[in-house]
């Protein structure tokens, strides 16, 4: 398998464990991609505008990357925190179109705007690594990072609270739980791990424009979850990892890929409404691990 | 005056558009409560079935390239044949990516990602089949009719003309048939609550599946109309009108059949007072007035307050 493609999966599973945070505490919002876009554009706009950071280097310095990181989660974290206030006042699909739309102003004026390079966007990002392989490294680092604090939260009192507040909200804030702060947090999480994700993003693709962060990435990322799962954060790592890969595995078929990467989107839900890796599938596994491990009882003896 | 009356028309015919949009999204919203991802791909597919029924042929990309049918119909004609063909591919739609889902009592949200997959299907179909170029209904199509006409001055295209006037006669047709026919009381039985409407000896089934059925109708008639008076840009085209068509559906409120219209309309309006320097940020307009509408009055205009459920 090429390294690049390598790459581009394991962005996909973090940008699906930034839709499926909010979705921890039943909160289905869609702007995972609008942060994402943020964080790229951040990016970019610092990599490319601003020399002191080491752009004239033979290798851009990783140090400025992080730095990039940074500001990246504090730009988009203080942003969340604000619009989270709002909109998360919202349930149910009415929250999802409040998100897309949020996602389509961004977009329309990063077209617009002249800083954002307009319709052609950003060229020349400069490289940290001289190949795929340094962004390998970074994108797990992030990767397991992300997950760790997803199985931290699985197993701590505001990620129980998230649980709570997914299965009854009402019976959540009757039990005490400050439902409002605990949803604000998954958002702000969400924000932040798409912000971070968009800045590596932006150096291994070289280039960034209005359009990566659409309406369409909006879809596949929670594409990625529903099809991988919601209940476990592997869920949207698994997700992300297989329907980012599908449409390149898919190339043989030529033009009948998208074809099938929509049957896929399609046929997924039908037949694995919790999605593909659920809680239960981890019990039945263990369960079966542990029969083989154990020797039986015989039966029949005296 | 004459200027002003020119914006009025063109606000006025994107409005209609918009409107017949929103009105296929709100009927099957207000049966089953989702939101059908794939409603911009039928639009799509109505705007080609109108552009091969009239006898156009198929580019040069594709694998039916070169090809038309053997025989040409008037557009009068080929409009509602088109809307026809869009109706029976959302029948399809409903059988494949929404029925299965309901009958096991499935989280609603599933229908998002299942209705969105038939979509990409769609797209991808188009473009395998007729390429990716965009085509154009050639105005000579309406014959005896004059290109433009003038109204109080202001020279309007026929075209726009047509657009606002099937747009407002199907708009009027619908809500007769919803307010004054017993189908049309059943599928408001439906939308208020499906399995109460069941014990009162309502197909339920069948009347989401008259939803879908008149959805698609409406969003293939819109798609021809939008590829006579602007052109069919591509496999693609339909998704910009999908996106927009949530801000109507918003503005107007979320299952409302006068919303969607007065929403549509509002929407056209207003894209259509941009000013020409700013008119890039044209398509934030739908979603700016939806996104404030969602934190002022998230039932709409027109939509009746969001009653929770305990």
């Amino acid at each position: 398998m090429e390294t690049g493609l390598l790459v581009q999966m394991l962005l996909g599973a973090l940008l699906g464990l930034s839709v499926y945070l909010p979705l921890r505490c039943g909160q289905l919002s869609l702007a995972t991609p609008g942060f994402y876009a943020i964080g790229g554009t951040v990016a970019a706009l610092l990599s490319t505008r601003v020399p002191a950071l080491g752009s004239g280097d033979a290798f851009y310095p990783i140090a400025s990357v992080l730095l990039e990181m940074a500001l990246a989660a504090l730009l988009t974290g203080v942003l969340a925190l604000g619009l989270g206030r709002v909109v998360l006042r919202l349930r149910g699909i009415y929250l999802a179109i409040a998100t897309i739309a949020l996602v389509e102003i961004l977009r329309v004026v990063t077209l617009n705007l002249e800083f954002t390079g307009g319709a052609l966007g950003i060229f020349g990002i400069p490289q940290p690594f001289s190949g795929p392989e340094g962004y390998v490294g970074l994108t797990l680092i992030l990767l397991a990072v992300v997950c760790w604090l997803c199985d931290r939260l699985e197993k701590t009192r505001p990620g129980r609270a998230m649980a709570a507040i997914r299965d009854d909200e009402l019976a959540a804030a009757s039990q005490g739980i400050n439902t409002a702060d605990t949803k604000l947090l998954a958002f702000v999480l969400s924000a932040l791990v798409a912000g971070v994700t968009g800045v590596v993003a932006a150096h291994f693709l070289n280039s960034w424009n209005a359009k990566l962060g659409n309406f369409d990435a909006s879809i596949t990322t929670l594409a990625f979850v529903v099809f991988g799962g919601s209940r476990t954060w592997l869920g949207p790592v698994f997700g992300g990892l297989l329907l980012t890969a599908l449409p390149e595995l898919l190339r043989p078929v030529g033009d009948l890929r998208l074809i099938v990467f929509g049957a896929v989107i399609l046929v997924g839900p039908l037949f694995f409404p919790q999605g593909l890796i659920t809680p239960q599938l981890f019990q039945t596994l263990w369960r079966r691990m542990e029969r083989s491990a154990v020797p039986r009882p015989q039966e029949g003896r005296p | 005056m004459e200027g002003l009356l020119q914006l009025l028309f063109n606000g006025l015919s994107v409005g209609a558009v918009y409107a017949l949009f929103a009105l296929g999204y709100t009927l099957v919203f207000s049966v089953l409560g989702v939101i059908n991802f794939a409603h911009g791909a039928i639009f799509t597919l109505g705007a080609y079935f109108t552009y091969f029924l009239i006898g156009g042929t198929v580019g040069a990309n594709g694998l039916m390239a070169g090809q038309q049918l053997p025989f040409s119909l008037p557009f009068w004609l080929a409009l509602p044949l088109a809307g026809v063909g869009a109706a029976a591919v959302a029948l399809g739609l409903e059988r494949i990516a929404f029925r299965p889902l309901r009958e096991r009592g499935s989280d609603p949200l599933l229908a998002l990602i299942t209705s969105l997959g038939a979509g990409v299907i769609l797209v991808n179909l188009i473009q395998l089949l007729v390429g990716a170029e965009s085509y154009s209904i050639p105005v000579g199509t309406l014959e005896a009719l004059p290109v433009a006409i003038s109204i109080a001055g202001a020279k309007v295209r026929t075209v726009q003309v047509l657009l606002l006037a099937i747009a407002g006669l199907l708009l009027v047709a619908l809500s007769i048939w919803i307010d004054g026919s017993r189908s049309g009381k059943a599928l408001q039985a439906v939308s208020e609550d499906p399995v109460t409407a069941q014990l009162l000896g309502i197909n339920s089934g069948r009347m989401i599946q008259i939803a879908f059925g008149i959805s698609g109708f409406l969003a293939g008639v819109a798609g021809g109309l939008v590829g006579l008076s602007v052109s069919i840009a591509g496999p693609y085209f339909g998704i910009g009108y999908g996106l927009k068509g949530l801000g109507v559906l918003v503005l107007g409120g979320l299952g409302s059949v006068p919303g969607a219209v007065l929403g549509g309309l509002i929407i056209g309006l207003a894209e259509a007072c941009v000013p020409a320097d700013l008119s890039g940020y044209k398509d934030a307009v739908a979603f700016g007035f939806l996104f404030l509408m969602l934190l002022i009055r998230p039932q709409g205009l027109l939509g009746r307050p969001l009653a929770e459920k305990v």
